[in-house]
C-alpha cells in the first residue's frame, strides 16, 4: 500500500486528475480504475458470494426442521454451514457490498467528484477482495473443510484438532482471507475518506452532504480503526494454530490427552474479535441508514426531517460503537464489574438510534408518498429496524442478557437489526440507482412482488425466534430434539420459519430475474427518474461516463434536501441550481409552512 | 393503492407479534431459583419495547395512509423542529434509564453471591459435564489440568488434604443439589469454551479454560431440569447436556454420603 | 441551518466551520492525506498488538525472563546487557533525523542532498534489519521458538518474535521504499516534475515507524 502511496507519480490537484479513458476490453471492464466500473465488480462479486450464504442458510433452517431426515447434513456440516453463512453476510456480502458497491459507486457522484483520489489503489481493493473471497472458498476443498468454529471463531475450539469441523486448515484459511480482506477494506475506506474529505465539488459542504455519503464515510473511518483489532487477533489465532504459540490457549486436556499450549489467554481473543465486531455491525448498517435516509426524503417529496440531528447521530454511533464491544461477553467469564460500564454505554447507543428513527417518521409526516419499490424497502427498514434493536434493550442491559444470550433470543436480535436490515436498505439502494447505473427502469411489478415477500418473510423467519429464545431454544444446536424444556408446539414453529426462509429464498429469484431481464430489456430509463436532487441524478448522461461529468465539474448551491421548497416551480431543487426561495427559507430559520 | 396496503400489513404484523407475544405457547421456561427479578426485568423490558414497536408501526402505518400520494397533493416544507425533537431525545432518555437503573441493581446481586452458599465445582469438557462436592470440611481440592489422568479425570491435586473427602461426580453423572440453599458454583474447563446454562434457573456462565469463573443461584423447586452447554464447543455441542435434581436437604445429604470420596477412589496419598 | 457561521466566534466554532466549508478538509496533497489516515489506522494495528501484548503477558502461568539478561551481549568477557538493541535504536533513531533532512532538502529542491539523505536513510533502516537478524540468530541458538524458551513463559518468544516480525517488516518495506525513491531523487525524476512529494510521504511513513519504536523498545526490552 505504501508503495502506490509513495512511488506512483502524482497526477494531483482538482485540475488534472484523469487519465484518459481506457479502451481496450481489459482495461474498461476487469482491470478498470473507474469506481463506476469498480462499484458494478463488488456489487456482483457480493452478491454471487451471497448467494453462497444463503443457500447454507437453507441447509440450516432444513436441518431444524427436519432433523435427521436429511442424511447430507450431519452436526459437522452444520456447524460448517453455520460458520460460513455468517463470515459471507457479514463480510463478504454486507461490509463488501456496502462500502465497496454503494461507497464505491456514490460517494464520487453525490459528491461532484470526476473519481476517486486513488483511482488504482481502488482497483487493488477490489482485486484484494477477490482474492480474499477466493481464499475463503479455497477452505471447502481441503481436508478436513471449512472452519466449523462458529463466525466468531473464539479458540480454543476454532482451532484445537478434533474440536470442531475444519479446526485445522479450514480455520487457517479463513484467517488468511480475513487478513486479506483487511488489507482491501483498508485500501477501500482510505480512498473512501481521503476522497469525502479532500475531492468535494466546490460549494459541497460537509453539511451539504447527503446523508448516504455521511453513513458510507463514517462507516469508512470505523473500517480503518476496527479492522486492525481483527487483524491482529487473527494473524495472533493463526500463530497458535501454525505456529504452536499459546497467545490463547491456556494447558488444556482434550480427550484425556494433555495438548503442548501453556498459560495463554481465551478471553483476550474475544475482546479482540469484538474491539473489530461491534463497530463492524455498524460499519454495515450505517451506510443502509444513510441510503433510506435518502430514499425516504425524496418519495416523501420532503427534506430529511432534522439533517443535523441525523448527522450527529450517525457520528454518535460511530464514536460508540469503539465503546460497547464487551457487551458481548457479559457471561464470557472477563472481570463481572466491567459490565456496568458496558450496559450503561450499550444502552446509550439506543438513543441516537431513536433520533434516527424518529426523523424517518417525521419525514414522513406530511409527506406526498409515493410508494415505489425503494420507498417500500425503505419503510421495511425501519419497521425491520426497529423490530430488531428494541431488542438491544434485553440484551445490552446485563441482567437481563445473561438468560438471553446464547439462544435464539439473540440470532433474531441481529438478524432483524442489522442483517434484514441492511440486506432491505441495500435492495432499496439496488431499486433507486438501478435507472442511474444502468440506464434502464427495473420492472416496478416484480419489484413490489419481491418486497411483499422478503418483507413479511424476514418478519415471520426471524420474530418466532425471540420467541424460542425466550423459551430457552440454545444458538449453534444441530438439532433441539432433546432440549427438554421447549414446548413440542416449538418444532412445528421452527419447520413454520423453514418455510418462510426457503418462500424468501425464492422471491430472491424474482429480484435476479427482474435484474437481468431489465439490463437487456428495461425501459430506457430518464437521466432523473425520481426527480431527486443529489449529484448523482444531474449528470449529463446516463449511465454516467468516464469522468462523470463532462467538461465542466458541477458547482453546489444548496443541501440535498430541497424537496417541495415552497414557492419554487417544481417539487424538487437540485443541488446544482443556483439561487431559488430555498435559501430564503431556510436562512430565516423557523421553517414551518 | 400500495401505501393502504403497506399500513395494513404493518399492523397486521404488530398486532400479530403482540399477541403472540403475550398469549402464544412460547415464552420463558417455568423458572426454579430465585431469579425472579431477572423475570420481572424481562417483563418490564417486554412491555417498555412492545409500547415502543407497536408505536412506532402504528404511526408509520397511519403517515403512510394518511400522506399517500394523491392528485393535487404537495408536501409541507419542514426542516426541523427542535422543540418537538428535544421532547423526544429526554423521553427516550427517560425509558432508558427506566430500564437500566433496576437492570444494574439486578445484576449486582447476580455478581455478588451470598456468604453461606453451597460451594461446588463444574468441570466441563466436550462434551459432558462432571461436578465435585466439598466433603465433610466444606472445602474443596486444589486441582489443576496437569493431574488429569484415566482415574483422576478432574485432575484433582492429591497432595492436597483438603481435597481427599471431597466428592467427583464425574463426566456423565447427575448433578444433585438441596432446594432453597443458595449455590455458588466454581466454573472449570478442561479443554474449550463451554457454557453452564439451566434455562428454568434464569442463568448462565461461560466455562473458561486456565480459569475459573463463578455463578450462583438458588434453585427453590424441587425437580429435574436440564443442563445445556450454550457455548459453541464443536461438533457435540447440541448433545452436550446433563441433568439437575433438586431436592430436598435430606434427600440431598443421603445421596452425597453414598457417593465415593476421591480418597477411597483414587487412594490416600 | 447550515448557513456559514462568520459572526460567531470561538475556536471550536470556527473548526467545525472550517471543515465543514466546501474547501478539502486538510489543505494539503490527497496522497498526504492519504497517509496520514492510513498512519492512523496503522497505528491501530500496533496498538491492538501492544495491548494483546500486554494482556497475555498477565495472563502467562511461567515467569516473565529477565530481558536483561536474555538480551544481553558478551563484550571482551563481559556481559552488556541491552547491547545490542541499544545500539539497534541509536540506528532507527538517528535515521529519523536523516531522514527529516533529506525532506528539507526535498522541499528546497536541493537534488543532491535530497537523494544523498533518502540513500542514507535507507542504508541505517538496512543496518537496523540485518542487526535484528542477528537478534533473532542469537536468539534461536539459544532456544528461543515462538513456542518455547528457556528463560520462561513461551509468550515471551511468541511476543518478540510477532511484535519485532511485524515491526521489522515495517522497516523492510521502508528500506525498500526509501531506495527506490533516493535512486529515483538522484535520477532528476522528481527534480523534472519540480515535485519531492515522494520523499516527503516516505518521510512521514519513516518518522511513524520509528515512533513505533519508541513504545516498542521500552514495553518489550526494558519492562
Amino acid at each position: 500500500m505504501q508503495e502506490h502511496a509513495a512511488g506512483l507519480p502524482e497526477t494531483h490537484g482538482h485540475e488534472e486528475t484523469h487519465q484518459h479513458e481506457p479502451t481496450g476490453f481489459w482495461t474498461k471492464y476487469i482491470f478498470s480504475q473507474d469506481h463506476k466500473v469498480i462499484a458494478m465488480q463488488y456489487t456482483i462479486t457480493a452478491l454471487l458470494v451471497g448467494v453462497v450464504g444463503m443457500v447454507f442458510s437453507w441447509l440450516m433452517r432444513l436441518q431444524l426442521a427436519f432433523p435427521g431426515q436429511l442424511s447430507l447434513i450431519q452436526p459437522d456440516n452444520y456447524l460448517q454451514f453455520m460458520t460460513q453463512h455468517g463470515m459471507i453476510m457479514v463480510i463478504y456480502l454486507l461490509t463488501a457490498f456496502l462500502l465497496g458497491g454503494f461507497g464505491n459507486y456514490l460517494i464520487p457522484l453525490m459528491i461532484g467528484a470526476r473519481d476517486m483520489a486513488f483511482p488504482f489503489l481502488n482497483m487493488m481493493s477490489y482485486w484484494t477482495y477477490f482474492v480474499s473471497v477466493i481464499l475463503l472458498f479455497a477452505a471447502f476443498i481441503v481436508p478436513g473443510g471449512p472452519s466449523g468454529g462458529g463466525w466468531t471463531i473464539y479458540p480454543p475450539q476454532s482451532i484445537l484438532p478434533g474440536a470442531s469441523p475444519g479446526s485445522e486448515w479450514g480455520i487457517r484459511l479463513l484467517l488468511m482471507s480475513l487478513a486479506v480482506f483487511v488489507a482491501s477494506g483498508t485500501m477501500g475506506g482510505l480512498n473512501y475518506v481521503t476522497t469525502v474529505l479532500q475531492l468535494r465539488a466546490k460549494g459541497m459542504t460537509l453539511m451539504y452532504l447527503p446523508l448516504s455519503v455521511w453513513g458510507i464515510f463514517v462507516a469508512s473511518v470505523l473500517a480503518l480503526l476496527a479492522f486492525p483489532a481483527l487483524f491482529v487477533g487473527g494473524v495472533m489465532l493463526l500463530l497458535d494454530s501454525l505456529a504452536g504459540t499459546s497467545f490463547f490457549i491456556p494447558l488444556v486436556n482434550q480427550f484425556g490427552r494433555q495438548l503442548g499450549h501453556e498459560g495463554g489467554n481465551p478471553i483476550l481473543f474475544q475482546h479482540l474479535f469484538w474491539y473489530f465486531g461491534h463497530p463492524e455491525v455498524y460499519i454495515v448498517i450505517l451506510p443502509a441508514m444513510g441510503v433510506v435516509s435518502d430514499i425516504i426524503a425524496n418519495f416523501s417529496r420532503k427534506p430529511i426531517f432534522g439533517y443535523k440531528a441525523m448527522v450527529i447521530s450517525i457520528l454518535a454511533i460511530g464514536g460508540l460503537s469503539f465503546l460497547v464491544w464487551a457487551h458481548h461477553m457479559f457471561v464470557s467469564g472477563m472481570n463481572p464489574y466491567f459490565a456496568f460500564w458496558f450496559a450503561i454505554a450499550t444502552l446509550a447507543v439506543a438513543i441516537p438510534s431513536a433520533v434516527k428513527t424518529y426523523n424517518w417518521m417525521l419525514t414522513l409526516w406530511g409527506g406526498n408518498l409515493w410508494f415505489t419499490t425503494p420507498m417500500l424497502y425503505a419503510i421495511g427498514f425501519v419497521s425491520t429496524f426497529v423490530a430488531g434493536g428494541l431488542t438491544g434493550l434485553y440484551l445490552g442491559n446485563t441482567a437481563v442478557d445473561v438468560p438471553l444470550t446464547d439462544t435464539y433470543f439473540v440470532v433474531a436480535h441481529f438478524h432483524l437489526v442489522m442483517g434484514v436490515s441492511a440486506i432491505l436498505g441495500i435492495f432499496a439502494g439496488i431499486y433507486y440507482w438501478f435507472p442511474k447505473a444502468i440506464g434502464r427502469m427495473y420492472n416496478e411489478t416484480l419489484g413490489k412482488l419481491h418486497f411483499w415477500v422478503t418483507f413479511v418473510g424476514t418478519y415471520a423467519i426471524f420474530f418466532p425466534m425471540y420467541w424460542l429464545g425466550a423459551a430457552g431454544m440454545p444458538r449453534r444446536y444441530y438439532t433441539n430434539e432433546a432440549v427438554t424444556q421447549l414446548p413440542p408446539s416449538s418444532h412445528e414453529l421452527n419447520i413454520f420459519i423453514t418455510i418462510a426462509a426457503l418462500t424468501v429464498g425464492a422471491a430472491q429469484l424474482v429480484f435476479a430475474f427482474n435484474l437481468v431481464w431489465s439490463i437487456f430489456k428495461g425501459k430506457k430509463a430518464e437521466g432523473n427518474p425520481w426527480k431527486a436532487t443529489s449529484l448523482e441524478w444531474q449528470t449529463p448522461q446516463t449511465p454516467p461516463v468516464h469522468g462523470n461529468w463532462g467538461p465542466t465539474e458541477p458547482v453546489v448551491y444548496r443541501w440535498a434536501y430541497d424537496y417541495s421548497v415552497p414557492g419554487a416551480s417544481q417539487d424538487f431543487t437540485p443541488q446544482n441550481v443556483a439561487g431559488g426561495p430555498a435559501q430564503k427559507a431556510k436562512a430565516s430559520g423557523k421553517t414551518k409552512h | 393503492m400500495e401505501g393502504i396496503i403497506l399500513a395494513i400489513v404493518l399492523v397486521l404484523i404488530v398486532v400479530g407479534t403482540t399477541i403472540i407475544t403475550f398469549v402464544g405457547p412460547w415464552g420463558l421456561p417455568e423458572l426454579a431459583s430465585n431469579w425472579g427479578s431477572i423475570d420481572s426485568m424481562i417483563i418490564v423490558t417486554t412491555i417498555v419495547t412492545m409500547i415502543a414497536f407497536i408505536a412506532v408501526n402504528a404511526v408509520m402505518a397511519y403517515f403512510i395512509y394518511r400522506y399517500r400520494h394523491r392528485d393535487g397533493r404537495r408536501a409541507v416544507y419542514l426542516v426541523n423542529d427542535h422543540r418537538l425533537e428535544k421532547i423526544l431525545i429526554i423521553v427516550t432518555s427517560i425509558g432508558i434509564v427506566f430500564l437500566l437503573a433496576p437492570g444494574l441493581f439486578v445484576y449486582s446481586s447476580f455478581i455478588q453471591p451470598p456468604a453461606d452458599a453451597l460451594k461446588l465445582e463444574v468441570v466441563s469438557q466436550q462434551w459432558a459435564w462432571a461436578y465435585r462436592y466439598p466433603g465433610a470440611d466444606g472445602k474443596l481440592g486444589r486441582s489443576n489440568i496437569r493431574f488429569i489422568d484415566a482415574k483422576n479425570s478432574l485432575g484433582v491435586d492429591l497432595k492436597d488434604p483438603a481435597g481427599q473427602d471431597d466428592v467427583a461426580i464425574s463426566a456423565g453423572g447427575t448433578l444433585h443439589l438441596p432446594v432453597n440453599k443458595p449455590v455458588e458454583l466454581e466454573l472449570r474447563a478442561k479443554d474449550v469454551l463451554h457454557s453452564f446454562y439451566v434455562p428454568q434457573f434464569r442463568v448462565k456462565m461461560d466455562t473458561v479454560p486456565g480459569g475459573i469463573t463463578r455463578l450462583w443461584f438458588t434453585p427453590n423447586k424441587a425437580g429435574t431440569f436440564e443442563v445445556l452447554c450454550a457455548e459453541l464447543c464443536g461438533i457435540g455441542h447440541y448433545k452436550m447436556k446433563s441433568s439437575v435434581i433438586v431436592e430436598s436437604e435430606e434427600e440431598f445429604q443421603k445421596w452425597l454420603k453414598q457417593q465415593p470420596t476421591v480418597s477411597q477412589t483414587l487412594g490416600t496419598k | 441551518m447550515e448557513q456559514p457561521q462568520q459572526e460567531r466566534s470561538g475556536s471550536l466554532r470556527r473548526l467545525v466551520a472550517d471543515w465543514a466549508s466546501d474547501r478539502e478538509t486538510f489543505r494539503v496533497r490527497w496522497s498526504k492525506a492519504m497517509m496520514w489516515i492510513f498512519l492512523l489506522g496503522d497505528s491501530f494495528v500496533f496498538g491492538s498488538f501492544l495491548s494483546a501484548y500486554a494482556a497475555t503477558r498477565i495472563a502467562a502461568t511461567a515467569p516473565w525472563p529477565n530481558t536483561g539478561e536474555v538480551f544481553a551481549l558478551h563484550v571482551g568477557g563481559a556481559e552488556i546487557p541491552l547491547l545490542l538493541v541499544a545500539i539497534m535504536t541509536l540506528i532507527l533513531l538517528s535515521s529519523g533525523a536523516t531522514m527529516t533532512l533529506a525532506v528539507i532538502y526535498g522541499l528546497r529542491h536541493d537534488q543532491k542532498r535530497a537523494a544523498m539523505w533518502t540513500g542514507l536513510t535507507a542504508l541505517l533502516g538496512a543496518i537496523f534489519v540485518s542487526l535484528q537478524a542477528v537478534e533473532w540468530t542469537n536468539l534461536i541458538r539459544e532456544g528461543a521458538r515462538p513456542w518455547t524458551n528457556p528463560w520462561g513463559a513461551p509468550q515471551f518468544g511468541a511476543n518478540f518474535f510477532m511484535l519485532t516480525g511485524f515491526h521489522g517488516m515495517h522497516v523492510t518495506i521502508g528500506v525498500l521504499l526509501l531506495s527506490i525513491i533516493a535512486l529515483r531523487t538522484s535520477r532528476g525524476v522528481y527534480e523534472q516534475k519540480r515535485d519531492y512529494l515522494s520523499v516527503e510521504l516516505v518521510g512521514l511513513y519513516w518518522g511513524f515507524v520509528d515512533l513505533v519504536w519508541v513504545f516498542l523498545f521500552p514495553f518489550f526490552y526494558l519492562f
